[in-house]
This record gives C-alpha cells, structure tokens and sequence, in this order.
C-alpha cells in the first residue's frame, strides 16, 4: 500500500464530494488520483444508468417529502394521489411557525446538540491524545474497549441508565442526553482524533517539551490546533448523534427537555390523525440545520471517517 | 493518564456499569414500575429460549445484513457512476446526500407515508406503472414488512457508504488505470485488479461499521413498524426496548440482552481481529 | 393546613387514607404556606383540599389534537383566572400516553392532574402514586355509572370526565346507498356482513368497515369476542380461547380475506378514511365526530354521522359496547393538592363542562349536565347514548393491572391470525395462556 501513504495529513481530497466546495485547491499530489479523462461508452452508459436508477431511489422520497408538505389538509388523504400538488399551499410551514412547542423541541435540541458536540471532542481529544502518543501498560486493551462500547447494545443500556438517571434525579434534564449521547459519540471520535494525531509528528512535540512547555499546555495550543479539521469531523458526527437521537430522548427527557425527533412524534402523531402535511414541513425543517452544518463542513467529516481506513 | 479519566469514567457510567446492572437482572423477577425484586435463577433465560429467541435472532440477522448490504451496493453503484466524468456529477452527489442527513424518525414517517397501505403513494406508482393490481399493505403484511423496513433503513445509509467509497475511489492512481488500459485491461479487469484492492480497507471499514450499528439499530424498525406485523420485524433492539418500557418487565429485557450480549461476544472477537490487522499495517 | 393531626375518630378509613395522602404529598408546602384559610367545610372542594392554591401540571394527550385542545385550553385559562395559579400543559399523543406517563411518574418528574384513559387506572395505580378523591366527588351531580367507571378495585382513583362508550359509526349517505336507512342499520352479523358485501359493491375502492388492523387498537377485536359470547374473563381465569374468542376471530379474518375490512388500519386511519368517504363505517367513541368533521373535505359530514348499534350474533341479544371515557387523576406530589380541586372544577363545573361539550362533544358526567339544553338537543350525542352506551360494558380485563399487556399480547395474536401467520385457534389458545400468566 505504497501509494496511499503520501497522503497529505488532511487525508482526503477535497473535492471527493462537496457539492459547495469542489472548486477548493487541491493539495499537491504525486500521482493523479480518481476519474479518468476518458470512458468508453459502455461505461458511461452503465454509469448513467446507475444514476438514474440509483439516484430515483435517492431522491423520489424526497420530491414525496416536499409535495406533501406543499399540499392542503383536505387534500391529503385522497387517493390515487397527486404526484404533482394542484393547489400548492405554505399553510403547513406557516402553521409550524406558530407552533411554540416545536420551537421548544428546537431550542433543546440545539442545546443538547451543541454541548455533545463540545464535550465529545474535549473528551475524545484527550484520549485520543493519550492513546496516539503515550505507550503504557493495557493501552491497547483499553482501546479495544473503548471501539467495542458501540457495539454494546443500546436499547439494553438504557434500562439501567433510566433507573440510574433516575436515582440521582438527572431523568428530564439536558445534562442526562448530554452525557449519555458524548459516551456514545467517544469510540468513533476517540478513533477518528487518534489518527489525526498519528499524523502529527512527534519531533514536534518533543520540540516543546524541550521549550518547557508542559503537557497540557502542549495539547492546547500545538496538538489541537494542528487537528483542528478532525476536531471539527468529531464535532459534527457528535453533533449529528444529538440532533438524530430517537430513543434515549423519548425515554430520559420529559416533555420540557425533549428534542426534536421524539417532540416530532408528540406533536403530529396524535389521536385524532396524523397532520402528514405538518409532520413533512417540520421534517424539512428539522433536517435543514444539519444539512447545512453538513455541507459547509463535510469535507472534515469525510476525512475524518476516511483517516484511518485510507491510512491503511 | 489523567487524559483518560474523563472518558473513561463516562464510558464506565453510562456503558459498563448499566450494561453490567442490566445483565445481572436477567437473574431475577424485577418490574420497571414495581418496587422489589426476586432472585429466579435461569427462568428468564429459559423462557426467552423458548420463547422466540431463534426468530428474533433470524429476523434481527436478515434485518442486519440486508441493510449492510444493500446499502453497500447502492453506495457503491453510485459512487462508481459518479466518479466518471458524467455531466452534473458533483450536483448528484450533493444531492444524493440528503437521506443521510434527514433524521432517522423522519426517515420513518417518511416512509410511513410511501408505503400506507390505503393512500401511500408506493401503490400508486406501482398500479399506475400496472406492477400490482391491488393496493398492498406493505408495512402490515409479514411477507413485506421486512423489506419495507430494510428498503427505508438503506434510503438512509447509502449516501454514507457512497461518500466513504468515493473518497477511496479517488484515492486510485489514475496513473496505473492508464497503465493497465494501454496493456489491453477491460474496465472489469482493471475494477477488480487495480480499483478493489485499493478500496479493501475502506469497502472492510464500512461494511463492519454499518454491520456493528445496524445490529442494533432501533430507531426506524419502531416508529415504522413498531416490530410488527406480529412480531415479523421485531429485533433485538426493539424487543428489549419494548420488553422493558412496554411490558414493564426488566428480568426478561436482562435475559434477552443477555443473549444478545454472548452473541455479540463472537463479533468482537471478530471486530478486534480487524482492528488487530489494520494497527500492525 | 393542620387537618392531619387533627383528624377526628370518627372519620372513615379510605377518608383517613386520603388525607394522609394529600398531608403526605403536601408536607413540603405546609411549612411555607400562609395562614390556613380557617375552616371552610361548606364547599366540598375547600374541605378537601384546604390550603393556598399552588401551581401545578396537568397533562392530557388532548392538548396534541387540534379539535380537542382548545375546549382543554379554555378550562385551564379559566381555572387559572379563578384560581391565580400557573398550570403547566404536558402532552404526550395517545398511543405513546400511558408509557411515557408511567415513566414520568415512576420517576417522580410528574405529579399534578393526569388525564388518563379509564382503562389505564389501575396500572397507575398499582405505582401508589394515585390519590383517592372519593372526597371530592360528594354533593357535584356525578352519576353512578360515570363515578364507577372512575374507579378500580372499589376506589375513586379518578374523578369521571368523559364517560361514553366506543360503538359503531355509519355514513348515512354510503349507507342509503345500499338500501340501508340511519335507523335500520343490520341487527345481526349475518346481516351485518352481507351490508358489507354490498358496500363493497359500490366499488371505488371504498373500504366498507374501517375496524382497527394495526396491533395499537387490535383490542377492538376484545369486543367482538363478547359479541360472540366468549366472556373474555370469568374470576380469575381467562377465557379467551374458548369457542366463541376463536369464532370471532375466524370471522374478522374472514372479513379481512374478503377485503370488507381493510389493513393497515389504526384509529387515526379509520378516521381519516371516514373523514375522506371512503370508509362507510368505523368504530369511535364520541371524541371521533370532531376529528373526522375537522379532517373532512365535505363540510356536511357532521350530519351525516350515525351512531349504530353494534349486529349481535342472534336476534334478541343485548349489543355490545365497551365503554370508553376520560378521568381525571391526581398524580401524589408537589400541586396535587390544587389539582384536585382543578380535576373537580373541569368535571363537573356546570359552565365549564357545558362550554367543553360545545367543543368537544363528549358526554359529560354531571346529571346537571347530562339533563341541559345543550346536550339533551344534540342528535349524534344522544342517539350515540341510546344505541350505543347504553348497554355499553367495561372491559373485563381492566381489572387487573398489567391491563396493558394482556391487551397486547391478545392484539398481537389477533393480527397473528389477520395476516395469515397462525390460525384463530391456536392464536387464541395462545393468547388465553399468555393473558392468564399476566393476570397472574
């Protein structure tokens, strides 16, 4: 695997899929890397056919997505549907607008979100540090455990954690989601910083110790500026796990902390009937930040997730 | 060391100590509202066996595997087909990336909604196109309920197995694809003698992560199907979940997380190999 | 607030219980209250209660629903404006209510005015965290069969709201379609199906019997078990498995197989179905009219509902109903003192019940109420009385309290049976065993 360990220590090329960014400069490589200049036109009917295929796939649900949102109340239950919505209407959107619940369920998540997102990359960082550049006893055993954790099952873990959360009267409060979503986000997090980390050299380090610069101080102001795109990659996914999170936010926070996906739930789903309309305009609403947040810094996420597979 | 402690103590809190806790009451009689509980030895255990343990463990494999697979597949198609130069390439893959970045419960009402049985838009299309003749209960029907689920699960996760593929894709020298050409390669002898072995780690590292979060996925088997039909989508996750918040009865969750758990110890066994491997590299 | 030590010899055991309940609940208040408001044993409300109002919670799954939250919103402001207190709304939908509920007050987050479901009171409370209010109920008008509806295992766990019952509703349009007149609605199943048959004839896809196919509200299904005799729990020993649980069902799978009743059908589906005109009859309580006029494109809808008697087996049997309704608990803990009096105030205050009814249009709990112009002259209201909650039942299977459970694992065989997994009887047999293992 010669070829792959030129990589530049932002492991990949910014291009690969940044619909905003594809005109960033490339970092200099030896070897051109990707597409060939030329297909025949086997393969470009195979690759056309794959996209129209596979990209229907992709994104008719989403067209469903927004036509839905987009058509009246009294309209929505008839069948056949309308694959094209005759009478458009934003009364669906200007009804969430209005809706002070929801904006609660926002305000949470972007609050949960948020601090599992911070904590998560300070944790991680930390031990990520500590496993990339220290050798001690039961390191490695250590490491394994902490990759391992996410396979423990979830849904298990949450009955004890519902009694623990609520022995010490942490059940309906931010600081329960926070903490049990950073556990989460740590073996991904932890795995992703330690290959960034693995690509700081250690003369470096060894420099500032030299200048009697101390441990922590090292980390702060050398090591986690220099991995400041896997600290944003740790960031994001974090992020992401907060914004996404189902079922630990139905079961650990109450009415007044919960997010966005239980609050979805709450809200539309209810005896009467579903308001799909409402339910689809929320939906886009609710996937707008991360799709922005995503899109603006995707290229870090997939290094990120890339470092240490591409590494090799 | 002390760069340790933050993060090992949240993982002993929140992962070892509640894991342990709920293993141990797989040994006793213990409500979730009632206050007590009794030691019974290996009745739970026992009855979960004889329960439905093996259709659980069928249901919860198919389950996995379809949406490890079949996502990979079409992550992989896609990912192919957008590393050729075809016009508006870098728009699809943006566009292709908002499934992934819609949340999993609105993935499932989503779904919900394509698939409904009585105004869904899925039998729509399919009688319009004259592929059924009759509206189908997808997600109420045992013989469907399974790939309804998997289906919306891999509208999910394959923008994610797209990304991770293409960045590997453009990992590969164009230089030996040339190469290989001007010695007479077909596109099908270059993929597999120069394309895959530079994918291995990746198309490994994706396949194991998806595998080890799709064992215990939850989110969209519960708000679309709820494990129903009769049970015909219920899986690990969403057994224990509903064993201990719906039955109440937190003995037989243990006992069922218990199992789980001694299953999982074989894919461990399989996952630190891997990680094994790729540390010596 | 100085009642409990100063309990008379002569009070009541399940009295004496209540108060120590409140006094229990309360402690943490009564250091801080003002003055007690000397004795005010006049009203019924005061003497239980005492004590400066405080804030408390209320939570109902009626505050997710657009039709019904703001009769509930219009009772909180005015007890509010009476009281001078601050009422926390808390919400969860329906199917997710009493889990979430459960949780919350297992966790000691929720305490204050519950709306529950009569069917839910006895596993809230088997928790202990319910209080009594048998003292609340005297000299406020409640009828006998509303204030036993509230009850489980003999106490007054919840002051009655909305006692009705789930029938059978009909669009009189679809159904003089095929001959069949708001008042001549089939008696027997016999017939009952062939009207079926014949709805399904007008084509259009219509779907002839919305009946619930979705595991959340298979419990319908309870109902036509009893419509077929099976007692469903005779004591302590579950009956279901017995010829008349299996004939039912075998019979509902062959209305599903004959597409008369259609899958993938929950409440809410039923509803929206209904609403839209394709669905000739469903199964609701009388909560469904709002819903269903709300949703519907046809604005004259509202006349067109029927309630029916639900087709008995043979001619001359009693129809079946279960009967349905809301109560208001009150969850031990911080407010729930003044949630009592709130629970009292929104059941049986005569103005407030009657500008609810206006809204929502379920039947109140009052005599009073029951006998006023506004009810008394609401056709649907009363007919849906006279045909269905009249010889309507409660659900024998509330009487013990993993109600929820059984109900599910009986649910669970039934759609068994509907989809095509397992046949009706050994479903049933299954079910029987796992219901009775849980009735314990």
């Amino acid at each position: 695997m010669s070829a792959t360990t030129q990589l530049p220590a932002t492991p990949t090329p910014p291009s690969a899929s940044s619909p905003a960014g594809g005109d960033a400069p490339r970092p200099p490589q030896r070897l051109r890397r990707g597409a060939l200049r030329s297909e025949r036109p086997g393969v470009r009917i195979a690759a056309w056919a794959t996209v129209v295929v596979c990209g229907g796939f992709g994104l008719l649900p989403v067209y469903w997505l927004l036509a839905t949102s987009l058509t009246p109340r009294d309209q929505v239950f008839s069948y056949p549907p309308k694959f094209f919505p005759s009478a458009p209407t934003l009364d669906a959107f200007a009804a969430l607008a209005s809706n002070e619940q929801l904006f609660g369920y926002l305000r949470n998540s972007v609050i949960v979100s948020v601090l599992t997102a911070v904590l998560s990359v300070l944790v991680s960082a930390y031990m990520g540090y500590s496993f990339s550049k220290f050798r001690y006893r039961g390191r490695r055993s250590l490491m394994y455990l902490v990759l391992a954790s996410q396979m423990f099952p979830q849904a298990l873990l949450l009955v004890t954690l519902y009694s623990v959360f609520s022995a010490y009267n942490l059940l309906n409060t931010y600081t329960a989601l926070v903490l049990s979503f950073t556990t989460f986000t740590l073996p991904l997090c932890v795995w992703m910083l330690k290959g960034f980390f693995d690509t700081i050299p250690d003369e470096l380090i060894e420099a500032a110790r030299v200048d009697g610069a101390s441990r922590l101080r090292i980390i702060h102001s050398i090591v986690l500026p220099l991995a400041a795109p896997g600290l944003i990659a740790a960031g994001l996914f974090a992020f992401v796990r907060g914004w996404n999170d189902f079922v630990f936010a139905l079961t650990l926070a109450g009415p007044e902390k919960q997010t966005l996906p239980p609050g979805l739930v709450n809200t539309f789903i209810g005896e009467a009937s579903t308001a799909w309309p409402e339910l689809m305009a929320a939906s886009l609403v609710v996937s707008l930040p991360v799709a922005i947040a995503f899109i603006a810094l995707q290229k870090y996420l997939v290094g990120g997730l890339t470092a240490g597979a591409v590494k090799g | 060391m002390l760069l340790l402690l933050p993060g090992v103590a949240l993982l002993a809190g929140v992962v070892l100590y509640p894991l342990i806790a709920a293993l141990v009451t797989a040994f006793f009689e213990q409500s979730l509202v009632l206050p007590g509980r009794t030691f019974v030895g290996l009745q739970n255990i026992v009855e979960v066996l004889q329960g439905d343990f093996l259709r659980l463990l069928r249901q919860t494999l198919v389950f996995t595997l379809g949406t490890t697979i079949l996502p990979f597949v079409v992550g992989f198609a896609l990912a192919l087909a957008l590393n050729t130069k075809i016009r508006g390439a870098k728009v699809l893959r943006g566009l292709m990336l908002i499934p992934w970045l819609v949340p999993g419960v609105v993935v499932s009402f989503l779904w919900m909604w394509i698939f409904n049985a009585n105004y869904g838009v899925m039998n729509a299309l399919l009688q319009t196109l004259g592929l059924v003749d009759d509206p189908q209960a997808w997600l109420a029907q045992p013989g469907t309920a399974m790939g309804a689920v998997i289906l919306a699960k891999t509208w999910q996760s394959f923008p994610w197995m797209m990304v991770m593929l293409l960045a590997g894709l453009q990992t590969v020298p164009v230089e030996l694809h040339e190469a290989a050409e001007m010695d007479g390669a077909g596109t099908v002898r270059r993929f597999f003698a120069i394309t895959m072995p530079h994918l291995k780690g990746i198309v490994g590292l994706v396949l194991l992560l998806e595998f080890i979060w799709n064992f215990q996925h939850f989110d969209i088997i519960y708000v679309l199907t709820g494990g129903g039909p009769a049970g015909a989508t219920q899986t690990f996750a969403t057994a224990v979940y509903e064993t201990a918040f719906q039955g109440y009865d937190l003995g037989k969750a243990g006992a069922l997380g218990l199992l789980w758990m001694v299953l999982l110890m074989a894919l461990v066994v399989v996952y630190v190999r891997f990680s094994e491997k790729g540390e010596e590299r | 607030m100085s009642t409990t030590p100063l309990m008379p010899s002569a009070v009541s055991r399940r009295r004496m219980l209540q108060l120590l309940g409140i006094g229990a609940g309360t402690a943490a208040l009564a250091a801080c209250a003002p003055s007690a408001p000397g004795s005010s044993t006049g009203a019924a409300s005061a003497a239980a209660t005492g004590g400066a109002k405080t804030d408390f919670a209320f939570s109902s799954w009626s505050f997710t629903e657009e039709a019904a939250a703001p009769a509930l919103e219009a009772i909180v402001k005015a007890y509010q404006d009476q009281a001078g207190v601050t009422v926390k709304d808390i919400s969860f939908p329906y199917n997710e209510y009493i889990n979430q509920l459960t949780l919350q007050v297992k966790g000691g987050q929720f305490t204050g005015a519950a709306h529950v479901d009569v069917a839910w009171l006895g596993s809230l409370a088997a928790m202990g965290k319910l209080q009594d209010l048998s003292a609340l109920t005297e000299g406020r008008g409640y009828t006998d069969a509303a204030l036993a509806a509230a009850q489980f295992d003999g106490v007054q766990y919840g002051l009655p709201w909305t006692i009705g019952a789930i029938g059978l509703i009909g669009n009189s349009d679809l159904l003089e379609k095929v001959g069949v007149a708001g008042d001549a609605f089939p008696t027997t199943i016999d017939e009952f199906e062939k009207t079926l048959k014949d709805l399904k004839g007008l084509g259009g896809g219509l779907i002839p019997y919305a009946a619930s196919t979705k595991a959340a509200q298979l419990k319908d299904a309870l109902i036509w078990m009893e419509t077929f005799g099976s007692p469903l729990v005779d004591g302590d020993t579950v009956t279901i498995g017995d010829d008349a649980s299996v004939e039912a069902v075998t019979w509902y799978k062959s209305l599903y197989d004959q597409k008369l009743i259609a899958a993938d059908v929950d409440r809410f589906d039923a509803r929206s179905l209904f609403a839209q005109g394709r669905a000739a009859v469903y199964d609701d309580a009388p909560v469904g009219r709002g819903a269903v006029t709300e949703e519907s494109p046809d604005k004259d809808l509202g006349s067109k509902l029927v309630p029916v008697s639900r087709p008995v087996l043979k001619a001359g049997d009693s129809p079946r109903a279960l009967v349905w309704g809301g109560a208001l608990a009150v969850v031990d803990g911080e407010g729930a003192e003044t949630a009592a009096d709130f629970a009292q105030f929104a059941t049986s205050d005569l103005d407030t019940v009657l500008a609810d009814y206006e809204v929502r249009g379920l039947p109140p709990v009052t005599t009073e109420a029951q006998q006023s112009e506004v009810v008394a002259s609401d056709t649907f209201g009363t007919q849906f009385n006279e045909r269905i909650t009249a010889t309507s039942t409660s659900n024998p299977f509330w009487a013990f309290t993993a109600y929820s459970q059984i109900e599910t694992v009986v649910a669970e065989q039934v759609q068994a049976v509907l989809v095509g997994k397992t046949d009706a009887k050994t479903a049933m047999q299954k079910a029987g065993e796992a219901a009775q293992k849980l009735v314990g």
